[in-house]
């Protein structure tokens, strides 16, 4: 038998190796505990941690006011693809479709390029998408409780658009335009 | 047969449907089709049971976490395969204990064989627990998983040509290993 053959019939052999094996010990116990922890208990740190970045944001807004408030009032620069327009909130608020579509987009965009990263970068996406959807779901869930809360549609404006400026850095290519009122 | 596994994956989409509404008992469901390959996927690509269980348990909370994201693509069994496969790499990249984990299959723990896996398959299966690390991921994707060179390169973040690379590695060293094997017997 030469090289070949016999480097052929070892891969043929290995294709014959079960793929499915049956752990020693249910898995399911130490999976079902992970995933059945109350969503309110992840809440509320997640919720400190967003109203602390609201809070920041709005004293520096502050700081900056306080600061240019005897200045002649400065010419607007703001890059087209930075421009926000300003939010309307109500009870019933729900994404627009063109976010919708944008995030569509993004989303299948974004799977591509995480397929180029390395494992470790990957990873760090992965993981920082997944919080950011975690407080997605988590601000949607108290809204539920709470519909014309303004700091929680703020907090959500804010997570959609962390989401959103996340996926845009490693798509990297989008111009599309964030527009506070499809949320 | 074919009925019973049309019947799953009849299920299985129904199962993904609610797990994505967060209803944990059909997420059970899933685990419960899908852990026999994750969990083998996994005990292959570290050579320890007590690895493989935490990357599969870590394989399926993630997979629960990113729901959302599955948007059939691939099949839900490759989707968690992916997933499975970053376990791996990030429980390996933390512990940075593969030469030890090396000695540790060596010395005291039995090998990643099933009762499955006997005679020429029990060399084999011990042979590639033996392999280096990349060598042993690539192979146990491409020959006992049967994913292609860019697919094991998608889900391991290299190159095809390096899988192919690593593949033609594992091979010789395998070949090695078993006529080794053969000559002591």
């Amino acid at each position: 038998m030469n090289e070949v053959d016999r480097n052929d019939r070892i891969v043929a052999a290995a294709g014959r190796l079960p793929e499915e094996i049956s752990p020693e010990r249910d898995l399911w116990p130490g999976i079902a505990e992970t995933i059945d922890r109350p969503q309110r208990a992840r809440w509320t740190p997640m919720f400190a941690q967003a109203a602390a970045v609201v809070l920041l944001v709005g004293a520096s807004s502050g700081l900056t006011y306080l600061a240019m408030q005897d200045d002649p009032a400065p010419a607007a620069i703001v890059a087209p693809d930075l421009l926000f327009e300003p939010a309307s909130y109500s009870a019933g608020y729900a994404l627009g479709p063109e976010y919708l579509e944008a995030r569509s987009e993004m989303s299948a965009r974004l799977d591509e390029e995480l397929a180029r990263l390395s494992p470790e970068a990957r990873d760090d996406v992965e993981k920082n998408l997944a919080v950011i959807r975690s407080a997605i779901a988590e601000i949607n869930t108290a809204l539920d409780d709470e519909p014309t809360n303004r700091l929680l549609q703020q907090l959500l404006l804010n997570a959609y658009q962390d989401e959103f400026a996340l996926m845009r850095q490693v798509g990297g290519l989008t111009n599309r335009v964030m527009s506070r009122q499809d949320i | 047969m074919i009925a019973s596994n049309e019947l799953e994956r009849g299920g299985e989409a129904e199962w993904i449907a609610r797990a994505m509404r967060a209803d944990t008992g059909a997420f059970e469901s899933l685990y419960r089709l899908h852990i026999g390959r994750v969990y083998g996927l996994c005990l292959r690509m570290t050579g320890s049971v007590a690895e493989a269980e935490d990357c599969a348990q870590e394989a399926f909370i993630q997979a629960w976490n990113k729901l959302d994201r599955f948007r059939g693509d691939s099949t839900f069994g490759t989707w968690l395969h992916r997933i499975a496969v970053n376990a791996v790499l990030g429980r390996m990249r933390k512990s940075k204990r593969e030469h030890d984990r090396i000695q540790l299959v060596a010395d005291t723990e039995k090998p990643p064989v099933t009762e499955a896996d006997t005679g020429e398959l029990r060399d084999l299966a011990e042979a590639i627990d033996r392999l280096p690390e990349g060598a042993r991921h690539v192979f146990v994707l491409y020959a006992v998983y049967g994913y292609s060179h860019e697919e094991a390169g998608g889900m391991l973040g290299i190159a095809p040509g390096t899988s192919k690379a690593q593949l033609h590695r594992a091979r010789r060293l395998l070949a090695q290993q078993l006529e080794d094997t053969r000559l002591e017997s």
